[in-house]
C-alpha cells in the first residue's frame, strides 16, 4: 500500500468520524485544526485506523505523535 | 455486579440478562423525561397509528444497554463513552426482554472496548441493536 493510498484511507476515516464529507487533511493537520478532535474522538480515530488497516498501536507509540503526518509515518512502519 | 479489569476482557466475551418494563416503570420514565407523546400515553391514538397499544419509549428500553455495560460487561470499572442504537420493532408494556452483548473489538492503547448488543422480546424478535463503546478504568 502506497503512502497516498494510506493517506486517502485515513482522510475517509477523518471525514466519517468528524461528519465532514469535504474535510481535507494534510501532514501538518493536528488536533489544533479540528474543533471536534477531543480525547474521545481521538480514541475513535485510533480504533477506526486499527480496524481499517489491520494494525495495532501501543499507547507509547501514540503519545508523542504531533500531527497526521507522524501518524501515517508510524502506520507505514507498522505495515512493513 | 461484575468487575472485569481490562486484562480480563477478550473478543467474544458475552453476557446477557432479562428484564420486563411494567406500567410503573413507564410512568417514572415519563416523569423524568417529560416525554408525554401520545404514542406512549394514549391507547386510542397508538392504535390509530397501527400499533397494538401504547409503546414503551425506545430510550427506556435502551436504558438496559446502560445496565449491560455498567453491571455485567465489564461492570464496576465501566465508563460509557458512546452508543449507537437502532430500533427495529415496537415494545409494549410487560414484554419480556432479553438483553445481550458481546465484545467485538478491543482498543489496547486506550483500554476501550466495543460491544455489539441486541435486545429481543419474548418471541425472539430483535427490537433494537446497539454498538456500545466503553472505557475500562483501572481498579
Amino acid at each position: 500500500m502506497t503512502k497516498d493510498e494510506i493517506f486517502s484511507g485515513v482522510q475517509e476515516i477523518f471525514r466519517d468520524i468528524f461528519d465532514e464529507d469535504d474535510l481535507v487533511i494534510q501532514d501538518s493537520t493536528s488536533s489544533e485544526d479540528i474543533e471536534d478532535w477531543d480525547s474521545l474522538n481521538h480514541i475513535n480515530l485510533v480504533s477506526a485506523i486499527e480496524k481499517e488497516f489491520k494494525i495495532k498501536f501501543a499507547l507509547g507509540e501514540l503519545v508523542s505523535l504531533q500531527d497526521v503526518g507522524e501518524m501515517i509515518t508510524l502506520m507505514i512502519e507498522k505495515m512493513k | 455486579m461484575n468487575n472485569y479489569l481490562f486484562k480480563d476482557i477478550y473478543v467474544g466475551l458475552e453476557h446477557a440478562f432479562d428484564a420486563t418494563i411494567d406500567a410503573s416503570m413507564q410512568e417514572k420514565f415519563i416523569a423524568i423525561s417529560n416525554d408525554t407523546n401520545p404514542l406512549h400515553t394514549d391507547v386510542s391514538y397508538a392504535k390509530s397509528k397501527g400499533f397494538d397499544g401504547t409503546l414503551v419509549h425506545g430510550l427506556l428500553t435502551s436504558s438496559f444497554y446502560s445496565t449491560l455495560v455498567g453491571v455485567y460487561l465489564p461492570g464496576k470499572f465501566c465508563i460509557l463513552q458512546g452508543i449507537d442504537i437502532s430500533f427495529s420493532k415496537p415494545v409494549y408494556l410487560n414484554d419480556h426482554l432479553h438483553i445481550s452483548g458481546k465484545v467485538k473489538y478491543i482498543n489496547e492503547a486506550y483500554q476501550q472496548i466495543e460491544i455489539k448488543a441486541i435486545i429481543s422480546n419474548q418471541d425472539n424478535v430483535k427490537i433494537s441493536k446497539a454498538t456500545i463503546k466503553v472505557g475500562i478504568m483501572d481498579e
